[in-house]
């Protein structure tokens, strides 16, 4: 019954028109958050209720045009025309200023038969440019009510809402693009064939080269011999124009301007944003601050939380009876769950600020500035976008990849995105870093951040050599274009972002906890029991770490790991990092705290310590940098090789993939640990 | 002192106003997006920025001042005149 009294809508617009803002005003409480805001690649929904109705809102992708040329144009078209009984309307959002381009796919849709409520957003900015729009004449030239707002100011929400309400939602009989006459006995006929309700639909079908419903019929009608004919990509320029001369028309009786008008905040920006020269300064100058703000802005939170689980750690260990369960949680659970915690704030400020460069409009500059550069190495300027967020996660940098529109620059990104160095990475490279490399400074600048900037652009280098390399054997399929808008500036959405954020830090602390929880339990549990050492006994309990099960389990693969310069323990840990890299952390915490031989302390200072019945340092140089290059490199992620495969439908490239970063990875670190120890 | 030859969006000054004559797509291989996004026929426009070593232009277009960036190879498909 629930599910009936919800009413579905979808938010339908080019994209930048302020839907998201749109979004936030609308589904102010309650909201899903299951998509990175920053790269509204895939719908998210969100639910009011006004006046007892509850309205759940769908926020599409934002599109051009129903005829789809990249993937998440795609999703959109699909979700369009799949779920079309299931909605009560689309709410279409036309920016003031780009009134032309939002038209055409507003009359697509419209044209679709699908029920719309038609809203203009930003007018304010439209007067300012001097443009005045007549919302009278053009409501009676579209045949449908315009609700005006300003999303930003929150003006006409309410008006919305309350036009969901009422179902306002208006359906055209008359389409605004006429079938071409030459068409249209063909047409019928398709149309017939397969009982479209409306001849536009048929029109679709032919022009997208294939059947909307995967109707098996489609490929007889395709091999008519009239058809062959019709070229659909010509059918739909041919569409397309009209409709703009169509569209031309309304506009001319609507808008009027007036001669001056003030130069926009876009256009003085971008005088600075775009520049040869200053464009990539402000730019660097950027991602500095990013970078700058990881490290230095969130140190802060970071001793609370350390000290917060080490005063956790310590409480437990007091507090519990003494035994097994009070090894397993204040060795074991704790530490490891406090060692993830601790990289919360690093993530939440990095993505942070991609999601306010994304929303700001900045990154569609960016893409500009880069595309020439990153073109060589068969990638795309819109590569730039994923391999930028990849710093934060892979996850949603192979998604974002989904508006690149060829096929092998996609996959390309898709394939050295995850050479990014990634937030995971990041606790693994400041506990070796901090085992290895002095805390000394060079003009201020302390050695340990130096060499953690090195891994940053180690990775972004090899990521763009191994797209170099792999070019060659990745066949092209269509051409290569950049066509893209330049949408105006826009005050980013601080308080939205902010929340986002939250919500994605705390998926990580909750996702990351889970399975560091368990991963710590699997570990304590083997390393407190080992091998029978008496005949009577089934499994010795309490065993010294060196006699457990897991020591057991570790050295059978120390022979793999021991030319990279790893004893057991560090082979336990990149073993339990194939779950996630950060894993790692937590199993060596638990494999420290766990040692018998010195209980207390911290467990930095007890790695520091260890060493090799030789007496060498287990944490040499050599090692560490070798554990270094191993995480640089190695595909060490099951949720991203999940979402590669889920992106690139191909077990083939996915295989590819995690076999050449982790073999890449395997070769590199050996090489180093040979040389350096 | 008109030249005769077809001039290129690719070739055309910067921060000169032109005009859109045509499209040179016998092929069908210009993407459609150039279409799509509102470079019509007929369109006044106005590169205003180049990224450097032959990047993608960026180009302000028609009565609402769109902007877009393409670059120089999709550039070619668009045929333009000089605009007053």
């Amino acid at each position: 019954m629930q599910q009936q009294n919800k009413k579905q809508i979808l938010l339908v617009g080019n994209p930048n028109v302020g839907k998201s803002t749109l979004f936030n005003a609308l589904c102010n409480k309650k909201q899903k958050t299951g998509n990175y805001a920053g790269v509204t690649v895939a719908s998210h929904s969100g639910s009011y209720t006004y006046k007892n109705e509850e309205v759940e809102v769908i926020d599409l992708p934002g599109s051009y045009s129903i005829y789809p040329s990249s993937e998440d144009e795609a999703i959109f078209s699909k979700f369009l025309l799949e779920s079309q009984k299931n909605f009560a309307g689309v709410v279409y959002i036309l920016e003031a200023l780009s009134l032309k381009r939002g038209l055409l796919l507003f009359q697509q849709i419209q044209d679709l038969g699908v029920p719309m409520i038609l809203v203009v957003n930003q007018m304010d900015q439209a007067e300012r440019r001097g443009i005045n729009i007549d919302i009278e004449k053009f409501s009676e030239a579209l045949n449908i009510k315009i609700i005006q707002t300003n999303a930003k100011e929150q003006l006409g929400i309410e008006a919305i809402q309350k036009a969901i309400l009422n179902n306002d939602f208006a359906k055209t009989e008359k389409p605004s693009f006429e079938i071409p006459a030459e068409h249209k006995d063909f047409l019928d006929k398709v149309s017939a064939h397969k009982k479209f309700d409306n001849n536009y639909k048929a029109w679709m079908s032919l022009s997208i080269g294939a059947d909307l419903n995967k109707l098996d019929s489609a490929t007889e009608l395709i091999n008519d011999p009239e058809s062959k004919s019709l070229v659909p990509k010509r059918l739909q320029v041919q569409e397309v124009v009209r409709r703009y001369q169509n569209i031309d028309k309304i506009l001319s009786n609507v808008i009027s301007k007036k001669p001056q008008f003030k130069e926009l905040l876009t256009e003085k920006l971008d005088k600075v944003l775009v520049h040869p020269i200053l464009g990539y300064i402000v730019f660097i100058g950027i991602l500095l601050i990013i970078f700058n703000s990881v490290f230095f802005l969130a140190e802060y939170p970071m001793n609370w939380i350390d000290e917060f689980f080490a005063g956790l750690s310590a409480f437990s260990k007091e507090h519990l009876p003494e035994g097994p369960i009070n090894s397993l949680i204040s060795d074991g659970i704790v530490p490891g769950l406090g060692g993830i915690i601790i990289f919360a704030p690093q993530i939440g400020i990095l993505l942070y600020f991609l999601y306010l460069l994304e929303d700001s409009g900045y990154m569609a500059r960016v893409i500009f500035l880069m595309d020439r550069f990153l073109r060589p190495f068969g990638l795309n300027g819109k590569s730039i976008v994923p391999l930028v967020s990849g710093t934060a996660c892979a996850i949603p940098a192979v998604i974002s990849t989904r508006n690149i529109e060829n096929f092998r620059e996609r996959l390309l990104t898709i394939l050295v995105t995850p050479f990014m160095t990634c937030s995971a990475r990041l606790p693994v490279y400041s506990i070796i870093i901090g085992l290895i490399i002095s805390d000394k400074t060079i003009f201020g600048i302390q050695y340990r951040a130096l060499v953690l900037l090195g891994m940053y652009l180690l990775g972004f280098f090899v990521a763009l050599l191994s797209a170099a390399i792999l070019k060659g054997f990745i066949k092209n399929k269509g051409k290569t274009y950049l066509v893209m808008d330049l949408p105006t500036y826009k005050k980013p959405l601080f308080g939205y972002d902010l929340k986002m954020v939250l919500g994605k830090v705390w998926d990580f602390i909750t996702g990351a906890g889970k399975i560091i929880f368990i991963v710590s339990i699997i570990i304590w549990c083997l390393s407190y029991f080992g091998p029978k050492q008496n005949p009577d006994q089934v499994v010795a309990t309490d065993v010294h770490l060196d006699h457990s099960y897991l020591a057991k389990m570790g050295k059978a693969i120390e022979p793999a790991i021991a030319p990279l310069g790893y004893d057991w323990k560090m082979g336990v840990g990149i073993l339990t990092s194939f779950v996630a890299r950060e894993v790692f952390v937590g199993t060596m915490s638990t494999l420290y705290s766990l040692d018998d031989d010195a209980p207390e302390g911290k467990v930095i200072d007890k790695m520091r310590m260890d060493v090799k019945p030789n007496g060498e340092k287990v944490f040499s140089f050599a090692t560490g940098i070798s554990v270094l290059l191993f995480y640089a490199f190695a595909m060490q992620c099951v949720s991203t090789i999940a979402v590669v495969y889920r992106e690139t439908k191909s077990w083939k490239w996915t295989g590819f993939q995690v076999v050449m970063m982790t073999g890449l990875a395997y070769f590199v670190s050996l090489i180093a640990y040979q040389i350096l120890k | 002192m008109k030249d005769n030859y077809l001039q290129t969006l690719s070739s055309f000054p910067k921060n000169k106003l032109g005009k859109i004559l045509g499209y040179d797509n016998n092929q069908l291989r210009m993407p459609n997006k150039i279409i799509e996004m509102g470079l019509l026929p007929e369109t006044v426009f106005r590169i205003l920025y180049q990224a450097p070593f032959s990047g993608p232009l960026y180009v302000e277009f028609g009565e609402e001042k769109s902007r877009i960036a393409l670059r120089k190879e999709e550039g070619e498909f668009i045929i333009v005149e000089d605009w007053n």
